[in-house]
């Protein structure tokens, strides 16, 4: 029977190797792409119900960012309140991007890293510059290197030159540049694609000075960004009208598609978005033209390609422990789930 | 692909027979109506792995938390994220009570001496683990139960327990579907095979209350218990509103939105109990008919259950129940225990905590309270009054830690002897305190959790009660399970108070107003500091235009 099975197992593997070569194309520009790995982190700053659309933001990003590839290891999403499971929400544990529920942006497969307090400006520039105390798990941990090409998108309430955080607390553009090029000097990142969806967005990006960084804003200083629509069913604006729209486009890009960075730095014109979506590309050395938006919202694998094959059957066996035998086992018991030592005639039962 | 399938199928099957040996999964479903409308489901997930082997070697159990368990030595661990509030008045007492927001308590290992650094250790790896802000755990919120919690594994004899254990809840803690995914994760099977495959989050959270949970204990492998094995518990209690599904007929679609694919092929074991013992007052049916219905004695209290063993041949399976009468309200009858809590006093300066223990049984029961206020609601040994007197004869023992501000939470615990028929008041008054500028948090209007005390009680009585007993890992050991004692510990419900606020926006007008008077103030000061004031000499001529306005003036005074 033992037979039986390694045959299966090994029939199986042939199966799926070969599945694996026909069904995946590489793609053209895969091996010539200067990044060993992508990253994602995903802010929405902003707390209170009235605020559901920016929640709604950071989970369209979301989506997209997990469908094209992206592990949610590799994704550090903050959501400075629970919308999804608020009790104002009439369809509990969903949030949509429009009031046709046409697309449930929240799912059922989703891993939140900061939520709640946790969300705030401490947090977020220790996130990025990897100065977290030493406690804290994988999950919470941006453990980017030189290779890394991170994706950055904040969503809240901003101003000019500051972003606000759960309502008590701002980080300043210059407090984000210094913690960008504190994030170079570690040789942190390769490049990094910054996005911002606030009121007088491209504030923020105006005083980066770090190499190697692309942005864009949904709206130039002095002009608001605006929510798409409200639903009458949570009587809130559901999503913002740059999101809403990049959120339309993303979902037309599959891992394999050959888009460019230009067309998603063009997504949003004027007419649609009513605001005026601004791009800095001093920063970044390619040409948004040749770059494949797969190199910021997909995720590349590590593959190396051999011709010499390894011999895998031969591994060096563990050294087994010496198990301590002359330990005796100790005898253990239940104990009784009440202090009944202090209290005077009881039996124990 | 029907090779592929029936290669599967053999994989599957060589698994499990190659594993039976070290790992075991089981899995239960409970049922059970609650007056007056409402519905209690239990899921409980149990694996068994030898404690002996490595936990890297694991087959069936998770592997996550098995390496959490094993590199900060944990002897027991209990994690629950619960939203609602149970209510035990009205619906009895659930398996495992579980204190809503998110609460976590663990003994660790008496090879540990520095069990706080290990406990913070131990809450920031876990709040990575299950996407709760578990890293919010600090000495300031965490106290050392003296007396009510006992650990539900076994224990070497002679150990100390009390010390090696710490206890902490986030009362303010959201559930929602990002601590069910890495929580099903966990599962052999995770959400495609199986019991798991029922908990669509859509239909889980549009429930009363539900809880989440996973414990850790140590169980005897055999009655002399010689050699340990370590149980991993993964549970997730729902109460379903008969009026949100809109009929008391409900079936496994209706209350999770498919049916049921199977039992998980790695399980060894895949039942639904339902309890049928209501079906006397109030007759239904159930479609399919029950594989057996085993009558259950505890006590004096019988319990009918009905049972369903579940294999995992894929075919979908939807257990329905259906009422004969629609118009019967079920009757509840009271608990031998239930209890109430509740914050007293108006203003920003005092007020005081009350709980209520109302013992319902013909014979006296032993309970402990204990009461934990944060660093920030100092409450005052010599403000307790039991039943309106300083000293009560009810107290039996009690134990007092007092706080420290930003470093320890007031934790007070009460041995008490409820006397039969009665209600208890246990009174305990507070403190407002001021916190710093940056302490409050961004919706400090929103009002300050308090977390719910908790009652350890020794009930003499099985009636309402469905807790698994110390010894037992699945729901057959709570058939015929009768002894002396049936203890449980219950959460009461947390309580909100609103500290006195600044207006946050002080600062902003503090500096306006400071500017302002400043600017008033300087100017004039300036202009007398540099200013001369000089005498001009009014004998230069006048002009003219200047004499006649003169005149003019003079006349209209």
């Amino acid at each position: 029977m033992d037979l039986i099975n390694r045959i299966y197992c090994v029939l199986f593997t042939i199966a799926t190797v070969l599945s694996l070569t026909y069904s995946i194309e590489i793609p053209e520009e895969f091996q010539k792409s200067n990044h060993s790995n992508n990253w994602a982190v995903l802010v929405d700053t902003s707390r209170f119900w009235f605020n559901y659309r920016h929640v709604a933001n950071v989970l369209s990003i979301y989506r997209s960012v997990k469908r094209l590839g992206i592990p949610d290891s590799q994704i550090i999403l903050m959501i400075s309140d629970d919308m999804a499971c608020n009790p104002r929400n009439p369809r509990p544990a969903t949030i949509f991007n429009n009031a046709h529920e046409q697309i449930n942006v929240y799912g059922d497969d989703v891993e939140v890293d900061y939520r709640g307090y946790e969300v705030s400006v401490e947090n977020f520039v220790r996130l990025l510059t990897g100065r977290v105390p030493p406690d804290t798990p994988r999950s919470k941990r941006l453990l980017t290197d030189e290779g890394s090409n991170i994706l950055i998108y904040l969503t809240g309430h901003g101003g000019d030159g500051f972003l606000k955080f759960q309502d008590s607390e701002e980080i300043t553009s210059q407090e984000l540049a210094d913690a960008l090029e504190q994030m170079w000097e570690k040789r942190r990142y390769n490049e990094i694609f910054f996005i911002i969806d606030t009121c007088q967005a491209s504030s923020m990006y105006e005083k980066f000075y770090s190499p190697n960084i692309l942005a864009t804003a949904s709206s130039l200083v002095g002009e608001d960004s605006l929510s798409h629509h409200v639903d009458s069913a949570i009587g809130v604006y559901i999503i913002d009208r740059y999101t809403y729209y990049v959120l339309e486009f993303l979902e037309n890009v599959h891992p394999n598609s050959k888009r460019t960075m230009s067309e998603f730095l063009a997504v949003c014109p004027k007419s649609a978005c009513l605001s005026t979506v601004g791009v800095r590309r001093d920063l970044f050395k390619r040409d948004p033209d040749k770059v494949p938006i797969t190199d910021f919202f997909g995720s590349v694998r590590p593959v190396i390609i051999t011709t010499d094959p390894i011999d895998i059957l031969d591994t060096p066996k563990r050294k087994k422990k010496p198990e301590n035998k002359t330990k005796s086992p100790v005898k253990r018991e239940y104990l009784p789930q009440f202090p009944v030592h202090l209290v005077p005639n009881t039996k124990t039962g | 692909m029907d090779f592929l399938r029936r290669f599967l199928n053999y994989y599957i099957f060589f698994t499990c027979f190659l594993c039976v040996r070290c790992d075991e999964f089981k899995e239960e479903l409970f049922f059970k109506p609650l007056p007056s409308t409402h519905l209690y489901s239990y899921f409980q997930f149990v694996t068994l792995v030898d404690s002996e082997l490595s936990s890297f070697h694991s087959h069936l159990a998770p592997r996550s938390l098995a390496e959490v368990v094993s590199r900060f030595q944990v002897e027991e661990l209990h994690l629950t994220l619960t939203e609602g509030q149970w209510r035990h008045h009205q619906w009895g007492y659930p398996v495992l009570d579980a204190a809503p927001g998110a609460e976590l308590y663990a003994w660790f290992s008496p090879d540990v001496t520095d069990v706080d650094t290990q406990w913070k250790k131990l809450s920031a790896t876990l709040s990575g683990l299950f996407c709760a802000s578990l890293n919010f755990i600090d000495n300031f919120n965490t106290v050392t139960p003296q007396m009510a919690l006992w650990p539900m594994g076994a224990v070497k004899s002679s150990q100390n327990v009390t010390s090696q254990l710490r206890y902490a809840s986030l009362p303010r803690e959201i559930v929602c579907t990002e601590n069910l995914t890495p929580w099903k994760k966990l599962l052999p099977c995770e959400s495609s095979r199986g019991f798991s495959a029922l908990l669509n989050s859509r239909m889980i959270h549009n429930t009363n209350y539900h809880s989440v949970g996973v414990h850790v204990r140590k169980v005897c492998k055999s009655s002399d218990c010689l050699e340990t094995q370590l149980e991993f518990k993964q549970t997730v209690a729902l109460v379903y509103d008969y009026d949100i599904i809109k009929s008391n007929d409900w079936s496994l679609r209706k209350l999770f939105g498919q049916g049921l694919p199977g039992a998980c092929p790695l399980s060894t074991d895949s039942k639904i109990y339902i309890d049928i013992t209501s079906n006397s007052s109030q007759p239904f049916t159930l479609s399919p008919p029950p594989d057996n219905v085993i009558l259950s004695q505890r006590g004096r209290t019988d319990t009918l259950l009905a049972v369903y063993n579940i294999h995992p041949d894929g075919k979908m399976i939807n257990i329905g129940v259906k009422h004969k009468t629609k118009s019967q309200l079920p009757v509840s009858i009271h608990p031998p225990l239930f209890f109430n809590r509740y914050v007293l006093g108006y203003g920003k300066e005092f007020g005081g905590i009350v709980t209520e223990i109302t013992n319902n049984c013909l014979a006296p029961i032993n309970v402990v309270v204990l009461e934990n206020a944060p660093w920030w609601l100092p409450i005052q040994l010599s403000t307790l009054r039991v039943n309106g007197e300083a000293e009560s004869k009810l107290v039996q023992s009690q134990y007092y830690s007092p706080g420290r501000s930003r470093q320890k939470p007031y934790h007070l615990e009460l041995l008490i002897k409820l006397p039969p028929k009665s209600t208890t008041t246990i009174t305990i008054d507070f403190e407002f305190v001021f916190l710093k500028w940056q302490e409050y948090p961004p919706d400090a209007n929103h009002g300050f959790y308090i977390g719910s005390a908790l009652i350890s009680a020794n009930l003499p009585t099985a009636r309402n009660y469905t807790s698994l007993p110390i010894t037992g890992t699945t729901f057959d050991s709570i058939i015929n399970d009768t002894k002396l004692w049936y203890p449980i510990v219950f959460r009461t419900n947390g309580a909100m108070v609103s500290l006195p606020t600044p207006d946050f926006s002080m600062p902003y007008n503090v500096i306006c107003l400071a500017c302002t008077v400043v600017a008033l103030a300087f100017g004039p000061l300036h202009n007398i500091c540099t200013k001369e004031l000089v005498l001009k000499p009014s004998g230069t001529s006048l002009s003219l235009t200047q004499k006649l306005l003169n005149l003019f003036k003079r006349k209209r005074d």
